[in-house]
């Protein structure tokens, strides 16, 4: 009974840290910027494969638009075979659909097949509040309200019954997450349902809505008064003066120089340029396709004069 | 903690990184920074410490963040000075990090700090014991150094390469200067045997050689 209990157990994991194969140098990024500028220096050990002192290829904001192909940095949970296989079945998918960039606070409309629903198509629209996970389980949640009613629907990005992800507004918010909404003033979390899609220019930087929202009276569904929200305008108006005393005691300064626990949190530079510089290419690509097609969608073929 | 955090890069760590140890203390996480903080002021006060595993383990990573970051970002920087100001509880340690420890660690393609296994003391505490140390520390190696052992076979083979190329370059450079001496007596042998002719010649030669000079000139 217990006789498997010593292969597997937690202490065992533990002692094993997770050991990667370095494939790269590891000199310190400063030295990086120093060689490159000397071009007799072989570059050849570079993630990004270019020589001679060129700028890296990848963009740097890739992180940003493309978050879920950086796996869980829990060590005890880290596999790269598995990593790898997940990185490869999210591009299949993604060249099958469009899953567009997007933010919590842009508001998307989601087409998935149901097979309760007369034409066995359901078409969600709302606000994306929260985005979870990474690799093959990136799900997010969108809000609306719908009939007076607070409507939440949770989606896994790269879910094979989604046939259709829009983005009818692309924008940022002031926080990482706006669970907030669902203790705010119902107006905002609507959405028109019959929203149309606003375009952005091409390579404008996305932008980030300053808006402020307003909170119902206490009780609420999380202490919003201990989450230094940004975006949150009247926390203050419905705390008691003991619960203020409670959120300073729970604050936790030491935090900020806790270098470690963000070291954990993350995934390091070095790591997150492979990463990227396997996926670039493909990535490239089905963002000229995306480029191409909007294009064709704007051009209105041109009718015979009589 | 399932998202990997983006708004922050931070270098790759050049050692095995364990997953999260609770540290006990009476005073909670802050009690735990402050003692870490303690141990690594140590570890840069006296660039080499005795102490239990676990603290070890952890207060390396932090050793090591710190130094990457002092040489990533430099003392100008402010978030990084508030960090070596808050890990380094002795203000003067600041310095020696920044003018010492950057300036020697700065080109280190490994990592830059050393844990070793100490001896366990038994009968008594019987937890693991660890000596942590900075690379490049002027005390003596703690693990003999077997490199440099010329019965190793890979030395052998390299000292006899080596004796082969010197070898070789010693018996060129060899053909080199016999053959220069050799030229040389030649040399030396056509010019002592015409002596008188040699006179005309050479003035003729020299007249030439004048010519040549003035053509070049104008």
């Amino acid at each position: 009974m217990n006789a498997t209990r010593g292969v597997l157990s937690a202490s065992w994991l533990k002692g094993n840290g997770f050991k990667r194969i370095v494939t790269f140098s590891t000199k310190a990024h400063a030295k990086e910027i120093t060689a490159s500028h000397q071009k007799h220096i072989p570059s050849a050990h570079t993630p990004t494969g270019t020589s001679d002192g060129r700028k890296s290829v990848i963009p740097q904001n890739y992180r940003f638009i493309y978050p879920e192909f950086l796996p869980d940095p829990k060590v005890e949970w880290r596999n790269p075979v598995r990593e790898k296989l997940e990185r490869m079945d999210m591009l299949d998918r993604r060249t099958k659909i469009d899953i567009p960039e997007f933010y919590v606070g842009s508001i998307l409309a989601v087409t998935s097949s149901d097979p309760h629903a007369a034409g066995k198509v359901s078409r969600f629209v709302g606000i994306c509040i929260h985005r979870d996970r990474c690799g093959l389980r990136t799900r997010f949640i969108l809000r609306n309200i719908i009939d007076h009613q607070g409507v939440e629907v949770r989606y896994e990005l790269y879910d094979p019954t989604i046939q259709k992800i829009e983005v009818l507004r692309l924008e940022k918010r002031l926080d990482d997450h706006l669970l907030y909404l669902r203790d705010a003033l119902p107006e905002y979390s609507t959405v028109d349902l019959n929203m149309e899609p606003e375009f952005l220019d091409e390579n404008a930087v996305v932008p980030i809505n300053d808006i402020k929202v307003v909170l119902r009276p206490r009780p609420w569904l999380e202490r919003w008064e201990r989450q230094n929200l940004q975006g949150v305008v009247n926390v203050d108006q419905y705390i008691t003066d003991k619960q203020r005393r409670q959120a300073i005691a729970h604050e936790k300064p030491w935090e900020k120089y806790d270098m470690m626990k963000q070291y954990r949190a993350t995934i390091p530079e070095e790591e997150q340029k492979e990463i990227y510089a396997e996926v670039h290419s493909q990535l490239h690509n089905l963002e000229i396709q995306r480029k191409r097609n909007k294009r064709k969608r704007s051009f209105v073929k041109p009718t015979k004069l009589a | 903690m399932n998202q990997a955090d983006v708004s922050k890069l931070m270098s790759q760590l050049r050692i095995a990184v364990k997953p999260h140890r609770n540290l006990r203390n009476p005073d909670g996480p802050e009690g735990r920074l402050l003692k870490l903080r303690k141990t690594v002021t140590a570890l840069v006060k006296h660039e080499r410490i005795e102490l239990y595993y676990n603290r070890a383990d952890e207060a390396r990573g932090y050793a090591e963040l710190l130094i990457s970051n002092a040489i990533r970002y430099g003392d100008r920087h402010k978030a990084t000075m508030e960090l070596a100001d808050y890990w380094l509880l002795e203000k003067q340690l600041v310095h020696k990090l920044f003018k010492v420890l950057v300036p020697r660690l700065e080109n280190c393609n490994y990592s830059y700090t050393r844990l070793y296994k100490a001896p366990r003391d038994y009968p008594g505490m019987y937890y693991r014991k660890s000596v942590l140390e900075l690379r490049g520390n002027p005390y003596p190696t703690l693990v003999t150094d077997f490199t440099n052992n010329r019965n190793l076979i890979h030395n052998v083979l390299l000292d006899e390469a080596r004796k082969d190329y010197r070898r070789e370059r010693l018996a060129e450079l060899a053909n080199k200067i016999a053959a220069e001496s050799a030229e040389n007596e030649k040399k030396a042998e056509a010019v002592s045997e015409p002596k008188i002719t040699e006179q005309v010649v050479n003035s003729e030669s020299k007249a030439e050689l004048k010519g040549v000079e003035q053509v070049e000139k104008v």
